[in-house]
């Protein structure tokens, strides 16, 4: 650019010629290029091995094959048609749906509860919903384990489901959404005539999609990761969820089978991955931090 | 009038509702559940013999249900029984007989079957099962459960590193455990390791049992009900020496896995021959016999190796059994017994065996076996049978019963990983260990005993 | 060593009259009405603890760890009758409004307000039945000696409890979960912002890389152990094999007690970092690009300028993260130790608090003892979120 406005020395317009060469070769901002294809790289090489491993056999493991191998069909074979699978799939999205959709219900009534009605003891409803933030049910779950069994729902649907069914999480998010809403809505809603449902079906849920939106990602990732709880209270196998009913591909056959074991694992990883990265952004501008209130 | 009416009414309906039920019940097959504590082919095996029990008595229907591993069937049956949704038959490894017994969920099978010889035209023949099988689940001579799965600890040895180094036949000693181990460690193409076993308490008692030593007090909790350990005693801290010594060497793999887990670690090992040898259940023979064949190398099963100070006296069984829940009815009750019999029956046994490694529990299917030349033709199958017929009785041979028995073997387990990776001395951890399992022991029969 | 029960509730009493008493003097109140008071909710309070457990710590053949456990809990007690007695009279001594804290819009109301009621049903249902009931059975149980399927309970006192002072086998799971925790949650969110900082750049590609970048937040806890044995496993895992080829050296990933933990730590972090990066770009956003890359040239002023402006702008973000990613390393690294040590590691090396509550109440059925761990397990949950709030969140409040 420089370089022909101002007259030069032919030395100088060697130099200046290269600049402009590698201008056009690096990219801007090479750095960050290079540490972020670094990163990309090493986050992405155990599940693009495990995708390679997935179609090996434990002969192809074992010699340190890094090709594809042949065995992605009986692989598939031994986790769907031997070990069913797909029946673990299916009873992880019943239970994924189950608490995506009633937390989110639970959650969208009580945030309007907290925000459009006064009523008395409000501040020690919400004391006692806020303190549930610090009492995570892994603290309690040797009673809750017991509880469950004396009320006989072991070996449930609902074991998994109900007692996730409700919040704090959830019914803050709304609350602190719903607060930000100027009142005049509310107050033209009522003078049209419109009762609590209605104003949270017509008015409040249509601008709170991003919320919503926010609230059932990091839920259903939650629902669809459920580990211990899971592997507690079911021990029917035909109830069993898919991170559970891994570990019965791990020790199917005596000695571990990789390939199957990783054909399992991240087929059992396709659908929490293509949601998040699906709902990206929506699951952000969610989640927008309010600060200093 | 209208009384009358309302009551013809409500009879007719009562009929109306009673009489296809009733009727459909004649020819309604009788449901049995049968929870196996298996998730691999050993269960689709099962599967397909109660089809085909199905198939020879239409009045029954029998559905596994499998997948369990012990430790969670075990945790199963405890809820189910408080919900009162246990199945008809209940598969339960050794370790979980005595906590069974005390739980009153079951029916001895002696009680069952009275002085029957057949049930459905089944002979049961309880004088056919083989000695140790015997001798583990019968209580003064009456059967609690009914015997399936039997195997017994054995050791396997790759013979292209034990030729190396210049052996023919596989260790049957401690002391020629280390010989062997100093030869195959020496060689060019030396493994990265010697050995390896599970860490997973059944070794420690088989180890002992070999010793004829105890492992729980009132002889192996057989005389009277167990209250303490006996196993920190010299034959204890035997086995702990001399697991100490190899793995200090560099002989002894550990993967680190405790408990039910460490299994599929050993045949990891095995496999991709970073050990030369390893000690494992019978169960796997077949397995462990087919991973040389496609592996390149040559797998000869043999005795586990004993301590030579104090001789061999016997080994004990590992596997399970199955119970008969209690309560049934009557109906249920007779058709659970006939598929128990019918699992063990002699061609099962012997199907079953050549399948897994598990021990044949019949001697019938023994020499049914023998005579079709099987033993002849696989070497490596007939090891945990002679070892078992070989063993002598005694109380130390035929197994501990205990209450809480799998977190006994979590505090052996315990101790045994603290050994080799600290400095601490076997003899205290041993100690501790048994002081830890007497907590185990004592709270289990304050809560349970009857 | 034996001390009667009359003499710990004349014990709450008199503390409770001088602290009550004081609080009704300092208001210019009658002094003698707030003792009396005082005297009244100190009695109450020592027997709030003592009366469910019957006194039984200070029983004749108890040790002296009981009977210190005991005056703890009297003291507890008191404290728990106390504070919402000298909270609520001084407010109502200062004529404060009760009602202000939580001070509420006024505008937009619906009237009918018992039809909140109906809304909130279900949520507080919820939570009692299943969070806070489990919390009071919780107590009870960690005073009890219990199995699954077993015919009876015995009532053990504080046994459950004292035993963890016993040796030091406790504090190891205690020390060993705080060691990894602190890895876990340093070590991804300093990589996490490093990475953010550069993802956030106006690059080409930039929605790319995101998008590479964050999946692994969506990967189970579960899977990532599965992952991670396959490949750290010391017999057949890719890592040793190139660790040996490379360098001639076979690191015991699993089967070393002082690599173990690392192992869980790497794994845990890979699951977590996108997580992190994620919130980071997203804070960084609010944030002028020049402010950290127009420091590129000289290093220094870039660490300098990224420490004073950009890090206090991240703040309440960073606050949010660490309590995730604490909650995280508590917890959900559960599934990741099953998978990749079973039976907690060797010398018990990633046995965390969480992980040895299960192994005992459920791989040993031993329902009292692992409730009793339970409950020290919540008070340091307790002990961490009141911490880090006074800390760090005092102006933030979090939607997540």
């Amino acid at each position: 650019m420089t370089s022909l406005s101002s007259p030069t020395t032919s030395a100088q317009a060697n130099v200046s010629s290269l600049r402009r060469t590698l201008r056009a070769w690096i990219p801007k901002r090479w750095y960050a290029h290079i540490i972020l294809s670094i990163s990309c790289l090493v986050l992405g090489i155990p599940l693009f091995y495990s995708i390679i491993v997935a179609t090996q056999n434990n002969s192809d493991v074992y010699s340190y094959q890094f090709t594809f191998g042949e065995s992605l069909r009986d692989n598939w074979k031994m986790a769907f048609e031997m070990r069913g699978l797909h029946e673990y799939m299916l009873n992880s999205v019943i239970m994924t749906v189950a608490i995506t959709v009633g937390k989110t219900v639970f959650s969208l009534l009580a945030g309007l509860a907290f925000v459009y009605f006064r009523f008395p003891g409000k501040w020690l409803v919400f004391g006692f919903v806020l303190i549930t933030l610090m009492m995570p049910t892994e603290v309690f779950i040797i009673a809750l384990f017991r509880y469950i069994n004396r009320i006989g729902w072991a070996n449930t649907y609902l074991a998994l489901i109900v007692p996730f069914m409700a919040s704090a999480t959830g019914a803050f998010l709304f609350r602190q959404h719903f607060a930000s809403i100027p009142a005049e809505l509310s107050e033209a809603a009522q003078l049209d005539g419109a009762n609590p449902l209605q104003f949270l079906l017509r008015v409040l849920i249509p601008i709170s999609w991003n919320t919503i939106g926010a609230l059932a990602v990091v839920q259903s990732i939650y629902a669809w990761n459920m580990y211990t709880w899971p592997n507690m209270i079911i021990s029917d196998p035909s109830l069993d969820v898919v991170q559970v009913g891994l570990s019965a591909l791990r020790t199917g056959d005596a000695s571990t089978q990789y390939g199957p074991l990783m054909l399992g694992a991240v087929i059992a990883s396709l659908p929490p991955v293509i949601i998040f990265i699906l709902l990206q952004k929506q699951f952000m501008s969610g989640f927008t931090l309010t600060r200093d209130k | 009038m209208k009384k009358v009416i309302f009551a013809m009414v409500m009879m007719a309906l009562v009929l109306a509702l009673a009489a296809p039920s009733g009727a459909i019940q004649a020819q309604d097959p009788v449901k049995i559940e049968v929870w196996i504590a298996f998730s691999d082919y050993r269960l689709d095996w099962v599967k397909e013999v109660a089809e085909e029990f199905n198939a020879m008595f239409p009045q029954y229907q029998v559905n596994i249900v499998g997948g369990m591993s012990y430790e969670e069937m075990f945790a199963q049956v405890s809820v189910a029984a408080e919900q009162n949704a246990l199945p008809g038959v209940i598969h339960f490894n050794e370790a979980s007989t005595q906590d069974a017994r005390d739980s009153g969920n079951f029916k001895p099978i002696a009680q069952a079957l009275g002085d029957r010889t057949e049930v459905n035209g089944l002979a049961i023949d309880f004088d056919d099962i083989i000695e140790p099988t015997t001798a583990y689940y019968t209580l003064d001579g009456n059967w609690t459960s009914f015997p399936w799965n039997t195997s017994s600890a054995i050791w396997f040895s790759n013979m292209n590193f034990v030729n190396a180094a210049g052996f023919d036949t596989p260790p049957a000693t401690w002391a020629d455990v280390d010989e062997y181990c100093a030869g195959i460690m020496a060689l060019d193409n030396a493994p990265e390791y010697c050995w390896t076993f599970p860490n997973y308490g059944w070794f420690f008692e088989q180890w002992l049992a070999q010793q004829d030593a105890l492992f729980v007090n009132n002889d192996n909790g057989r005389a009277d009900r167990a209250t303490e350990v006996a196993f920190n005693s010299d034959a204890g801290l035997a086995i702990f020496n001399w697991l100490n010594d190899q793995y200090d060497k560099g002989y002894l793999y550990y993967s680190g896995a405790q408990g039910g887990d460490s299994w599929g670690t050993v045949d990891q090992a095995y496999q991709t021959q970073s050990v030369a040898m390893a000690a494992y259940s019978s169960s796997d023979t077949t397995l462990y016999t087919r991973m040389g064949e496609e592996n390149g190398f040559t797998t000869v099963a043999s005795f586990l190796p004993y301590n030579q100070e104090t001789g061999w006296t016997g080994n004990l069984i590992g596997g399970g059994s199955l119970w008969l829940v209690d309560g049934l009815t009557p109906e249920v009750e007779e058709g659970a017994l006939t598929f128990m019999i019918f699992l063990s029956n002699t061609e099962h046994a012997a199907a079953w065996h050549q399948l897994t490694g598990y021990v044949a529990v019949r001697e019938s299917a023994n020499q049914m076996l023998e005579e079709e030349g099987w033993f002849a033709e696989n070497p490596n199958q007939t090891v945990a049978m002679q070892q078992l017929v070989q063993s002598t009785v005694t109380p130390a041979t035929s197994g501990a019963l205990v209450g809480g028995f799998p977190a006994i073997r979590n505090a052996v387990t315990g101790a045994t990983d603290r050994l080799f990776l600290t400095d601490e001395d076997p003899a205290g951890l041993l100690d501790k260990a048994a002081s830890e399992a007497n907590v185990i022991i004592e709270e289990y029969n304050l809560l349970n005993a009857p | 060593m034996i001390i009667s029960p009359l003499l710990l509730v004349l014990a709450g009493a008199l503390v409770g009259a001088v602290v009550i008493g004081f609080v009704f003097s300092s208001a210019a109140h009658r002094g003698l009405l707030g003792a009396v008071l005082g005297a009244g909710a100190g009695a109450l309070g020592s027997l709030i603890c003592m009366l469910p457990l019957d006194y039984c710590m200070f029983e004749a053949e108890r040790k002296s760890i009981d009977v210190i456990f005991g005056v703890a809990l009297v003291g507890l007690g008191v404290l728990l009758a106390l504070a919402p007695v000298a909270w609520l009279s001084g407010k109502l001594l200062r004529r404060e409004s009760l009602v202000s804290a939580t001070s509420q819009p006024t505008q937009g109301t619906f009237r009918h307000w018992w039809i909140a009621l109906p809304l909130l049903a279900p949520t507080l249902t919820i939570l009692v039945l299943f969070l806070y009931y489990p919390s009071v059975e919780t107590l009870r149980l960690s005073t009890m000696l219990s199995r699954l399927g077993a015919r009876r309970e015995a009532f053990v006192c504080v046994d459950n409890y004292t035993r963890l002072f016993e040796g030091s086998a406790y504090f190891d799971v205690v020390a060993r979960t705080v060691y990894m925790s602190f890895f876990i949650v340093v070590l991804s969110m300093a990589i996490g912002l490093l990475i953010a900082t550069m993802a956030y750049l106006p690059v080409k590609g930039a929605s790319i890389y995101r998008t590479l970048l964050v999946w692994p937040y969506a990967i189970s806890p579960a899977v990532a152990g599965i992952i991670f044995l396959l490949m750290f496993n010391p017999t057949g895992g890719i890592v040793n094999y190139f660790l040996k080829n490379w360098f001639g050296v076979r690191p015991g990933w699993l089967n070393d007690p002082s690599l173990a933990p690392w192992t869980i730590i790497i794994s845990s972090v890979w699951k977590s970092i996108g997580f992190n990066i994620l919130f980071y770009i997203a804070a960084l956003q609010n944030v002028p690009v020049d402010l950290i890359e127009a420091g590129a040239i000289d290093g220094a002023g870039l660490l300098r300028r990224f420490w004073h402006i950009v890090w206090p702008l991240l703040s309440p973000t960073t606050f949010f993260l660490l309590i995730t990613n604490l909650t995280y390393a508590f917890f959900d690294t559960f599934a990741t130790i099953d998978y990749l040590t079973p039976g907690g590691g060797p010398l018990q090396s990633t046995t965390t608090m969480m992980y040895q509550v299960i192994r005992l109440g459920v791989d040993n059925n031993d329902l009292g003892k692992a409730a009793a761990q339970s409950v020290v397990l919540f008070l340091m949950v307790i002990g961490i979120t009141v911490l880090s709030f006074r800390t760090g969140g005092r102006q933030v409040t979090y939607g997540a």
